[in-house]
Order: structure tokens, then sequence, then C-alpha cells
């Protein structure tokens, strides 16, 4: 038993960690070459209808392998987590049929014509099959979200005489408050993850020389989505999630922040290591009263300490909980700065011949995708001795009729066939990477290069 | 409500069978009915731009087994926890060779996806087959209602069973030639040319085969579960089921006999459908059979969910539904007609 339960965890936990490194840049590229359609469809401007094509090739890579590791995660509720399922299936089934009803089927139908049919649908309905897509991937994001929401907080339920779990509320399960906000920020780190690739990919562009005309339009639009997008994860959207978490998790904010002793007046720690045994943070820099403000608005409040709770409510991983969280919000802080001077460049007119900065941007690229994972391991090992927050635990959610010899076997051949799909991945999008957005028109045809 | 649901369910599942078993059956006959590299590349054409709509429909029955019936699904996923693993990677394989096989025009790349393409495909049809033929013959729940299935005991479909034995087997063979059939007629009516020629004797071969099949294996399920039978009796949705198979079964012999290629594809369609819905009604409301003691079975009325949440998925899922096949007819209606090799090429440079 306690072995099926490591490996389930560490199964779920890598199975999605790796898929979610694909949705991410579907839902924030999304939106990009919406914009891109759009420009084209109303100037005219083949520039815009080629760099359309070219994210559009790259999104049809990513988003395939978004599809056939996504479909695990979905079935894994039933494999490795039947006692949950069985549990709480009634409500939680209701936001993953409905993520399948109406957000995949959508997405499912329109994206083979949007990376094929161009020549086929016309500059019209092309764009509207290219919007299709985007909808739909926001949609799917906001019902899986809802889903992991009535995780961490959960609500409109009822218990059923049997002890399950059952459906009190819709609206309330639906429009849960923490799902919001949870979309909000989640919504807004997607878009993230896609300007700092597109700025990436410009910025290569800019300093080899190459394509100058697409790279121009890359960095412009990269850096502007980046920068509002960057300002946006952290202030409002992860501003209030914190505040949601201090809210109704408050033990996961103590353990996120190593604050072990509860009081009034606390700090808010920047860089240390937690010390779990002696329950301390030992060579730690901290900013004084920040920590009562951020979460409760005034500079005096009480923060609540993990000694304000019973050890087995604690975080099982408080080290790994607070480095998470730690390295989340300092990325994010870096992020916001290197986009603020790349704006600044661009706004002098200078950007496109800094090669310094070119090349921060250039290799920045894999940073939000550590945010972004990073900030899942802070509300994921937040949660946890809980699957259900304060209902359920971890423990009694898994299958008990699978081995754990079972699960680590499976574990290993995702594992292996990850690898394969991670290489594969790569090289066919480096592939069209070092093609570039030469012309393409939309029957496929390349037309003459003037690079 | 649980009737409702659950032929809600079984919709579900047809939906998935017809549209995902053209996919299965072309894909795997793709060496067969292909002999030149464009021909195999106008079979995946044939499937089209579709192929993850049509898989959306297992997610969606995923989802709404886990709204309507959480037990059932908690039971029966657990309990084929291998199998349902090498389904995943099938479909894993199958999409990626789909997706990624036409981006390089490459011979040793194309041969090399193709040939991942073939053999996933035979996996899935394979893989489903066997499940559906566990459906039928039961599971060895026990008290608790749980049960882990190995991948074989001793081959008898009694007691203390495995996921194959002579019966699922002959299941899995059954709807691997079914499947065949199925994608060879719906490659008639979606291509032209040789491709289109050699689906055409194909698909007349196989249907004949398919109906020789029909018939072991229903004599097969009278010996393992003879009660389906005696139960069958009193559920008009039962024989509804039968009639649709033998008027599919008309169709697709007139269709293929003359000129008739959307109606062999239509008689196709109807025919696994009138085999799922046969089938599902005469085993309700019984959703998994222990072989290990009939009182030990999990049953759709004790195990649906309760209440509420099932009325409001019944408000949702109708416009969701209704949404669903409205995305897929804009789309389809821009790929009506036979495809060409030439068209949507995947590799523009």
């Amino acid at each position: 038993m306690e072995d099926t339960l490591f490996w389930s965890r560490l199964q779920f936990g890598f199975t999605i960690t790796y898929h979610y490194l694909f949705p991410q840049l579907t839902m924030g590229l999304a939106w990009i070459i919406v914009f891109f359609k759009w420009k084209h469809l109303r100037t005219g401007d083949e520039r815009f209808g080629n760099a359309a094509r070219f994210w559009a090739r790259i999104f049809g890579i990513n988003f395939a392998v978004g599809v056939v590791t996504g479909i695990p995660m979905e079935f894994q509720f039933g494999t490795n987590w039947a006692a949950f399922s069985k549990f709480s299936g009634n409500i939680i089934g209701q936001t993953l049929a409905m993520e399948g009803m109406f957000a995949f089927f959508l997405e499912s139908a329109m994206i083979g014509a949007m990376v094929w049919g161009e020549k086929r649908l016309g500059p019209r309905n092309h764009f509207l099959a290219t919007l299709g897509v985007a909808l739909g991937s926001w949609l799917s994001g906001y019902f899986i979200l809802a889903t992991n929401a009535f995780m961490q907080h959960p609500v409109g339920y009822s218990t059923a005489v049997d002890g399950s779990l059952r459906l009190a509320s819709f609206s309330g399960f639906l429009l849960n408050p923490w799902a919001m906000i949870m979309f909000l920020h989640n919504q807004c780190a997607a878009l993230v993850t896609g300007s700092f690739v597109v700025t990436a990919v410009g910025a290569l562009y800019a300093l080899r020389g190459k394509h100058a005309e697409q790279a121009s339009l890359f960095l412009k639009t990269g850096t502007l989505v980046g920068l509002i997008s960057c300002v946006l994860v952290a202030f409002p959207t992860g501003d209030q999630q914190a505040k949601m978490v201090a809210q109704h998790q408050p033990v996961s904010l103590a353990a996120m922040e190593g604050h072990f002793h509860g009081g009034t007046n606390v700090e808010l720690n920047f860089i240390g290591q937690p010390n779990v045994s002696e329950e301390r943070i030992d060579n730690r820099i901290y900013m004084p009263y920040a920590l009562s403000f951020l979460a409760f608005g005034h500079l005096h409040a009480k923060v609540q300490g993990l000694d304000d709770f019973p050890k087995d409510e604690w975080p099982t991983n408080i080290a790994l909980l607070y480095y998470a969280f730690h390295i989340m919000a300092g990325l994010g802080t870096i992020f916001i700065l290197l986009m603020a001077l790349a704006n600044f460049q661009r706004w002098r007119g200078r950007l496109e011949k800094s090669r310094g900065l070119l090349w921060a941007l250039m290799l920045a690229f894999p940073f939000p995708y550590i945010a972004t994972t990073a900030g899942w391991m802070t509300a994921e090992l937040g949660r946890q001795p809980w699957i259900i927050f304060h209902i359920l635990r971890t423990g009694q959610g898994v299958s008990d009729v699978v081995s754990g010899g079972n699960v680590l076997f499976t574990l290993i051949g995702f594992t292996g066939l990850y690898f394969v799909l991670g290489v594969l991945f790569l090289f066919l999008v480096a592939r069209e990477i070092a093609h570039g957005p030469q012309s393409i028109s939309a029957d496929g045809k390349m037309e003459v290069s003037h690079d | 409500m649980i009737e409702t649901w659950y032929a809600i369910l079984t919709f579900m599942l047809v939906m998935f069978l017809v549209l995902e078993g053209f996919d299965i059956g072309a894909g795997m006959l793709q060496h067969i009915v292909g002999k030149t590299e464009a021909e195999r590349r106008l079979v995946i054409a044939a499937i089209g731009p579709l192929w993850s709509w049509h898989e959306v429909w297992l997610v969606g029955f995923g989802g709404t087994l886990m709204v309507a019936f959480p037990n059932i699904l908690a039971s029966s996923f657990a309990g084929f926890y291998l199998a349902f693993f090498l389904l995943l990677w099938s479909l894993i394989l199958r999409g990626i060779s789909i997706e990624v096989g036409g981006h390089i025009g490459e011979p040793m790349w194309r041969t090399a996806w193709n040939f991942i393409f073939v053999v996933a495909n035979l996996l899935l049809a394979i893989l489903i087959g066997a499940a559906l033929g566990n459906i039928v013959r039961g599971v060895p729940l026990n008290a608790d209602g749980k049960f882990a299935l190995a991948f074989f005991t001793n081959f008898s479909p009694y007691g203390n069973v495995g996921i194959l034995d002579w019966f699922t087997v002959s299941v899995a063979v059954f709807m691997l030639v079914t499947f065949a059939a199925h994608g060879a007629t719906a490659l008639v009516l979606k291509t032209e040319g040789p491709v289109h020629d050699r689906s055409l004797r194909l698909a007349r071969r196989l249907w004949k085969i398919v109906l020789l099949l029909l018939a072991l294996v229903t004599f097969e399920t009278w010996r393992v579960r003879p009660e389906l039978f005696s139960g069958m009796t009193p559920k008009p949705i039962a024989w509804l089921g039968l009639v649709g198979v033998i008027i599919g079964a008309v169709m697709i012999f007139t269709g293929l006999r003359g000129k008739g290629e959307l109606r062999a594809v239509l008689g196709s369609s109807l025919f696994i459908a009138g085999l799922m819905i046969a089938g599902a009604a005469s085993v309700f409301p019984i959703m998994l059979h222990s072989t290990l003691a009939p009182e030990n079975s999990l049953s759709a009325y004790k195990n649906a969910a309760a209440g509420h949440g099932l009325v409001i998925a019944l408000i949702w899922w109708p416009i969701a539904f209704i949404l669903s096949i409205g995305y897929a007819l804009f789309i389809y209606h821009y790929y009506l007609g036979k495809v060409k090799a030439s068209e949507d090429t995947q590799n523009p440079y």
C-alpha cells in the first residue's frame, strides 16, 4: 500500500508536470497567433500571415504532444486514484466530463484545419478555426482548474449516506472563487511562457541577422505581451492567489514561507534554507512586516505559523514546498525586470542592436517553464497531506488493488516513452525554427526566399 | 435517470467505436491497401483532420462514467490497470505517428512512422476487443466490488479469470476483423484509384469473415453467459439493436456490390452500433458481472451517483453535444468527397 501510494504520487506528478509543459505554450501562443491572424485579415499584410503560419506549425507539433500526453491524465484518476474517484467522482467528474465535452471537442475539431487547412477554409473561416482552438484551450484550462480548485478549497458539496461526496450546488462548485483566481493567475503565466518563446525566437533571428522583418515583429509582440503578462501574473493575480492561500490554507502558507512559529508583525523571507528539524530558516535575508502585509493587508497582522497546527496536518515536504514557492516568486520578479528593460530599449529603438539583451532574451525562454512548474509544485505540495483539503487524505485516495510494482512498471514505461517524445519534439521544433518564417503561401508552397 | 445515463454512455461508446473504428481499421490496413508511399499517405489523409475529435469520444465517455457511475469507473479502471496503460501508450504512439509521420519526406522516416502507426492500430483493435469481451464475460469481482486482473490465468472464462482467455481472445479477433472491414468500407468511400479498388476487394471479403466470426462469438457467448440470451427476450431495445445489425449487414453487402459506397459506410456504422446496443441492453442493469459470485456483480442501479449532480449534467450534456456536432460539421463540410494525395501536405518544404 505504502509503495503504491509513493509510486502513484510520483507517476501522477511526473506525467502531469511533463504534460503541462505543452498546454502552457498552447494556451499562451494561441492568442498570439489569433492576433497575427486578425492583423492579417484586417490589413492583408503578408508579414502577419507568415508569422501566423510559422507559429501555427510549431503550435501544431506542441499541440500534438500535449494531446497525447493529456489522455493518460484523465484515465489515471480511475486507474491509480480509484478510491478518490469513487469518493468524489460525482463532483469532479462534472468538470472532467465538461472539459471533454465543451473544450476538447472544440479544440480537436478545429486544430487540424487550423494547422493544415488555411487554403481550404479561406481567410475568414480559418481565422474562426484558430479562434476556436484558442477558446477551447482556455475553456479546457478553466475546467481542469475548477477540478483542482475543488481539491484545494472544496465548496458546493454534501455528504451522501454512503459517505461519498455529492454535488450540492453546481454554481458554487463551478464558480469556486479559488478556481477563478487560480485560472487568471495560471492563464497569465501561460501568456508569459508564450511571449517568452516568441521573444526568444525573435532574438535568435535578430542575433543571427536572419529574417529581419519577422525578428522585429516577434520581438515587438513578444516583449509587449511579455511585460503585460509578467506584471499581471504577479499583481493582482499572484497576490490574490496568495491571499486565498492565507485565508483558506494557512498551514500551506506557513510552510511555503518557512514560517514555523506564529505571531504578529511577520517578516517575508527572500532567501534562506528551511531547517525543518530545528524549525527555523538558516542564513536568511528577509523584509520585516512584509508577510503580514502581503497576506492580510496590514503590517501587524497575525500570521499563523506551522506550530499553530497539528503536525499530521503539515505539508509532507516542507523544504521542497518552500523552495518551489521561492523559485516561482523569484523568477517572476526577474521576468518583470527583464521585460521592462526590453520594452525600454525597444521604446528607444535600440532593442535590436542590444546584443547582450538579445542574448538574455533568447536564453530566458526555459525559465517560464521552470516558474510554472514550481508554481504548480507549490499548489500541489501545499495541499498535502490531503487529496481534498481537510476532507480526504492522499493515502485514502489511492487504488488499493494496484500493486506498487505495477505502478513502478507503468512509470518506467512513461519515462521511456516521454523521453522519446521530448527528443522528437525538440528535433521537429528546432527544424521549424532553423527553416524560419520564410514566405510560405497559404497553399503550402514555398515562395522564393529573399533572405 | 439511471437508464438515461446508461443510454448516454452506450451512445458515447458507439460514437467512439464507429468513428475511431474507422481510423483504427483504415490504419491497420495501411500497408495492405497502400503499396507506394503516396498511397499510404492517402490512407492517413482519408482519416482526415478529425481523428482527435473521434478520440475525444473516449475521453468524454470516461468523464461521463465518472459523473454517473463513479463506483464502476473506480472498480474497472483500477482492475484493468495494466491493460489500460497499454491502451494509453498505443493511443500516444498512434496519435504521434499521424502527426509527425508526414513532417519529413525522408523515406526511412516515413517507413518507421508508418510501421508504428500500423502496429499501434492493431494493438488498439485487440485491446478494445478484449475489453468488450471482458465486460461480456465478467471479471473476478470480490465482495468489496473490486478486482485486479492478470493478463491471463488458465485461459478459461470461468472463475478466477485473466484478461485473455479463449472467449475474450475470440471477441478480440472478431473486433479486429470488424474494425478492418469497417475501415476498408470507409476507405472505399473516401479514396479513388488503386487504394479504392484494393479496399473494395478487401471489404467484400472481410465482411464475410465478420459474419462467420459473429456466428462463432454468439455461440461462445451462449456457452459462457447463457443467461444473457434468456435475459434479452423481454428487452425491446436489444431486439432493435439486432434489427440494426441485420439492416446494417444488408446495406453493407448491397452497397459494396453496386455503387452505394455511402450506403455501405452507413450500414457498417449501423452494424457496429446495433451490436453494441444489443449487447448493452442485454447485460443491463449489471455493468460489471462477477465471475466468482453473482451477488458481487455491480449493478447500475446500486452504483449510480445520487441526485442533483445527474440532473445538472443532463442539462449541460445535450448543449455540449449539439455544439460538438456543430464544430465537426463545420470542419467536415470542407473535407467532403474523395481525398487526393496532393492536398494538405504536412511537409511544405
